[in-house]
């Protein structure tokens, strides 16, 4: 079976979940810091919290998508090892698939507990 | 005496001044209130959960140099530096983040039973009480509140960023230029206690303090109703003159003492100065001879004070002047 492997293909993937974890925490903070400039005297995040869970599904559903579809790959590129010191696209592409799934982890805590805050305290305060 | 003799007394010495925090006037590890009890609760609970972790490092670097590595063959390195490094401190600070969310001020649905504005000036504090129904009851440099009622700060300031903190009572709270920031706290012992401003803001920064005055209810709705009226006319001949000195030589351009033509709103308002406890805004007991002082030597006291020294004043009408103040009850 044939691969393309000098495409950077897995560099995209591997700054997605990044990318999806800056957007939802300006999504969110953007979000909040309006409403709470706008409408002061509510000073309740209530009619946002909603769309900011919403928000938070998509986000963590994203990231998990590229993990799983990264975790194929890597699974796949193992050939019985898990070296990838040498510098052969069988190894570079597990190398990048192993980082996309460390940062696809760490974007999943980070997406989380930027959206803690609003599911506990719920107010401009 | 020996070294090791020398070395055993440094520490006791040493143990001894760090446990002198753990207690006192402004000590968050001594609660007088609801905030400042979770707080310490929660300092206790991290400062037990990072002991416990440094004994396992601790003790993981004796085994790992004490014994050996077939000891360890048991273990995947991988998955130990994964649940160790990886899995359990996200547990710990999600766990830490959520309960520490829960202390926030605003998470809380507390209905306040009294608001109190402060703001914070350079390097003073103006105060004043909002009475329900009625005029706001304005003091200053020192706060003084009921035990066992929610009380609310809202906290300003006109110029530069301070930060309003009384330790005993609970966490600390920035005052912003053209903001207005909320803090709730709930006392619950009655005491004397001691406010700071916990945000460098200037030359005087740390010198910018105030006594907290926490009291049963009757005593302090008595004590508002007395900070409500106006001031009580001078009775001794000093203090008369003291008084004469106050409208004369510029002090009413800065200071309010109301029931007299004192209407200046750049200082402190001084209408009951006499029955504060601190003078320069909790540097000073709240003596004559302090008074004098201050009024002399204003800028040694508290260096780039924008008040000016009065120490043109001969000694007798500096007297009589703090005769006066100090007789603002």
């Amino acid at each position: 079976m044939t691969r393309e492997t000098e495409t950077g293909h897995n560099l995209w993937r591997m700054l997605a979940p990044l990318t999806i974890w800056a957007l939802h925490f300006l999504a969110c903070y953007v979000a909040a810091a309006i409403l709470c400039a706008k409408y002061p005297q509510i000073a309740d995040l209530s009619p946002l919290r909603h769309l900011i869970f919403l928000v938070t599904f998509l986000a963590v559903a994203g990231v998990a998508y590229i993990g799983f579809s990264t975790l194929r790959i890597w699974r796949y590129s193992l050939d019985g090892d898990l070296d990838y010191d040498h510098d052969t696209p069988e190894e570079r592409h597990r190398f990048l698939a192993h980082v996309t799934l460390m940062l696809c982890a760490l974007s999943v805590i980070g997406i989380l507990y930027v959206a803690i805050p609003a599911a506990i305290i719920g107010s401009c305060r | 005496m020996k070294m090791g003799g020398v070395c055993k007394i440094a520490v006791v010495c040493l143990f001894g001044f760090g446990l002198q925090g753990c207690s006192g006037e402004r000590s968050a590890l001594d609660p007088a209130g609801k905030e400042a009890e979770e707080l310490a609760k929660l300092f206790w609970i991290m400062l037990s959960g990072a002991g416990i972790v440094w004994l396992f490092v601790l003790l993981a670097t004796f085994a790992a140099v004490r014994f050996p590595s077939s000891t360890f063959a048991g273990i995947r390195p991988g998955l130990f530096i994964f649940i160790s490094g990886v899995i359990f401190p996200t547990i710990c600070l999600g766990g830490l983040l959520v309960h520490s969310l829960r202390l926030l001020p605003g998470a809380r649905d507390a209905k306040a039973d009294m608001i109190v504005k402060v703001s914070g000036e350079q390097w003073w504090w103006r105060v004043s009480y909002m009475s329900p129904g009625g005029e706001d009851v304005v003091s200053a440099n020192e706060i003084r509140i009921p035990s066992d009622a929610t009380v609310e700060f809202e906290l300003t300031s006109p110029d530069i960023i301070h930060s309003f903190w009384i330790p005993v009572l609970g966490g600390k709270m920035d005052m912003i230029p053209g903001r207005t920031n909320h803090l709730r706290l709930h006392p619950e012992k009655a005491g004397v206690y001691r406010g700071v401003c916990a945000e460098y803001c200037g030359t005087s920064h740390a010198l910018m303090g105030f006594p907290v005055v926490v009291q049963t209810q009757a005593e302090f709705d008595a004590w508002l109703k007395l900070e409500k009226s106006d001031a009580v006319p001078p009775g001794s001949p000093a203090a008369i003159n003291g008084e004469r000195l106050f409208m004369s030589t510029g002090c009413r351009a800065c200071h309010t003492v109301r029931g007299t033509e004192a209407r200046g709103q750049i200082g402190p308002d001084l209408t009951h100065f006499g029955g504060r406890k601190t003078v320069g805004a909790g540097i000073l007991a709240n003596t004559s001879a302090n008074v004098e002082k201050w009024l002399r030597d204003t800028g040694k006291v508290k260096p780039a004070v924008r008040m000016p020294e009065f120490n043109m004043l001969h000694s007798g009408e500096t007297r009589d002047l703090a005769a006066y103040l100090t007789g603002l009850k």
